[in-house]
């Protein structure tokens, strides 16, 4: 008896843990503003057909064919399949704060897709999802090409100084509460500095710049805002800014290296190597003088 | 005094005869070269005619006057490519950051990198490597490439100067140059060499090809084959072939002067020396003073055990030792 209730007890203790780890996996602590995006996308057969295509490249090879729950297996958590209850449950901005963020085994998508694209992998899932209604957000694209971006370096404090604001018809409108990031551009892609922030009342945001940033030779870099509003949608823009520490680090061929060809060998080498040479070759030419001088000698003794 | 009046006569009949056969010798040379003549004027009127082996692998015969030479781009000229692949990429240091904690041994990085450079499956520019460093620590899978050392030991032994480091740091191959004594191999501390035994895996598709250094493409038989940071792609601003292809975000690759480092899984760019700082970074066999230009970040929290069928490969340098 006190066996059975042992087992029982180790059987619900699994449960239980079961239980807790699939809460903690449905547990993204998404924050109430990511919660409440939505797409400007419409999600028609059209674009989850694209979102299809996307969905196959980036995301099949652990979560597998949707519906069909052969997602993963070996990874640990098991990626969810994504016509599951569970992913259905989750609102359209929580699911796209996932694709953004990525967590453990899941890779972040936020540099890898467009916003678009993000979109339409999520209108792809959806369309497996016949009683989902689609909330469309605000974002007028036609819009963000009002909005203008000015930024002002203050080298005493080293900020970057933002203004957002849009040329409405009506006169200018300040952008308030918009997400708003800096980077810069590096060979191979954006670079962010500091945190993501969100604009004042003013329209106005301020970042801190790094004083060890390295520039071009001059200390030029070039700087990216990239602004996302519910209403007037992602805007970017570029500016250069001679506010980076000068960079002209010597190509590393410069030095005269052991490697290099004999033009860029050490002098210490090509030296040493010479003496070596000239001192072998010197001791051969007295060995054979010497013998000269002998059978000389011996010639004179004969006589 | 008869027999000289004779002997005149007999020399004209044999002048005679001579002449005779010169001029009958000469008519036939003449009417033959007469005929040879009009010959090749028949054949200079109907025009030559080249024979021309199409793309498709058809043997066509055109008019050698309607053939033009195919022009070929600056990227197909083996002094140019030669030329830009010896230079390197002005004002750059490329590194490359390995994170042991995020490796599970998919392999897309080598069949990638197989892929790109037409490497038969046995040949590694890149090879996951199963490790166990001592009996108490647990086995990783650790992802090397060649190490594009600031001193390498490979460049200074080889004889012919085919092989040789430019001024991002590369460390490259010219199979033009190379002569096979494969001294590179035994001087690389790593074994990041490998050797074209065989016939190259797509020797007569690349036959055509013009041979570029920063691909080494068309492979060589018997000449040596090594990890290139995928020069190419890199000179596009391209991350190169093995770090675009990780789905598990191992590596991350930039230039060390502009101080950042971009994830091939994410994308994301982040600062090379924080990164390093931050997690540990570490460099193989630093006691070598090699200076490697690929960075390692320790196996720390995996989040993906070590598989129990790579546990005896694993351990099979801990019986050697």
């Amino acid at each position: 008896m006190y066996r059975i209730k042992f087992k029982i007890a180790i059987i619900l203790g699994f449960t239980g843990l079961i239980n807790f780890q699939s809460f903690a996996q449905n547990n993204w602590d998404v924050p109430a503003d990511k919660k409440s995006k939505n797409s400007n996308i419409e999600f028609n057969s059209g674009t989850a057909k694209e979102g299809e295509g996307i969905y196959n490249t980036n995301c099949k090879s652990c979560h597998g064919d949707i519906g069909k729950n052969n997602s993963l297996q070996s990874l640990k958590p098991v990626p969810p399949d994504l016509s599951s209850a569970q992913s259905k449950a989750l609102l359209d901005g929580e699911l796209f704060h996932i694709l953004n963020v990525g967590r453990g085994l899941m890779p972040s998508f936020k540099e890898v897709l467009p916003e678009s694209d993000r979109w339409k992998v999520i209108a792809y899932m959806r369309s497996y999802d016949k009683d989902y209604v689609q909330i469309i957000s605000k974002t007028d694209p036609a819009k963000a090409n009002l909005v203008k971006i000015k930024m002002v370096f203050d080298s005493i404090n080293s900020k970057l100084n933002v203004e957002v604001v849009a040329n409405e018809k009506a006169g200018i409108v300040k952008l308030k509460n918009a997400e708003i990031a800096l980077f810069v551009t590096r060979h191979f892609g954006k670079m962010q500095l500091d945190k993501t922030l969100r604009t004042d009342n003013n329209g106005n945001a301020s970042f801190d710049f790094p004083k060890d940033l390295p520039g071009d030779k001059v200390g030029n870099v070039e700087l990216i805002v990239r602004v996302n509003d519910e209403i007037y949608g992602e805007i970017e823009s570029i500016s250069k800014f001679k506010i980076a520490v000068p960079t002209d680090k010597p190509s590393l061929t410069e030095k005269r290296a052991m490697w290099n060809v004999l033009a860029k060998a050490p002098i210490w080498l090509i030296l040493l190597y010479l003496s070596g040479v000239l001192l072998a070759t010197g001791v051969i030419l007295y060995i054979i003088y010497n013998l000269y001088k002998l059978s000389k000698s011996n010639n004179n003794l004969k006589n | 005094m008869s027999e000289q009046e004779e002997k005149p006569k007999k020399k004209t009949r044999r002048e005679f005869l001579q002449q005779l056969g010169i001029v009958g010798i000469g008519s036939v040379l003449g009417s033959s070269a007469i005929l040879a003549g009009i010959n090749y004027d028949k054949k200079k009127t109907e025009g030559q005619r080249i024979r021309i082996l199409t793309a498709e692998n058809e043997l066509l015969e055109i008019e050698k006057s309607d053939a033009t030479p195919v022009v070929k781009t600056k990227y197909e000229n083996l002094t140019y490519l030669q030329k830009q692949g010896r230079d390197g990429i002005e004002g750059k240091r490329f590194v490359m950051v390995i994170d042991l904690s995020k490796c599970q041994n998919a392999r897309k990085c080598m069949s990638a990198c197989q892929n790109a450079h037409h490497l038969r499956p046995e040949q590694h520019h890149i090879n996951v490597l199963k490790m166990e460093e001592t009996e108490n620590t647990p086995p990783f899978y650790m992802p090397k490439p060649c190490q594009h050392c600031d001193n390498p030991p490979c460049v200074s032994v080889c004889p012919v100067d085919a092989t040789f480091k430019r001024q991002d740091g590369i460390v490259l191959i010219d199979n033009e140059r190379c002569i096979g004594c494969r001294f590179c191999i035994a001087a690389c501390p790593y074994s990041a060499r490998v050797f074209n035994w065989a016939e190259p895996l797509h020797a007569q598709e690349d036959a055509d090809k013009t041979y570029d250094v920063e691909l080494n493409v068309p492979q060589k038989k018997g000449t040596i084959s090594k990890c290139l940071f995928s020069a190419d792609q890199v000179r596009l601003g391209k991350l190169p072939y093995c770090v675009s292809a990780c789905p598990n975000g191992v590596y991350y690759f930039g230039d060390e002067n502009e101080d950042a480092v971009t994830n091939g899984t994410t994308k994301e760019t982040v600062r090379f020396r924080k990164l390093l700082a931050d997690n540990g970074g570490y460099t193989l066999m630093p006691e070598l003073g090699t200076k490697p230009r690929v960075y390692y970040l320790p196996p720390k929290g995996k989040e993906v055990p070590f598989q129990e069928k790579d546990r005896d490969e694993a351990a099979e340098h801990l019986s050697h030792s």
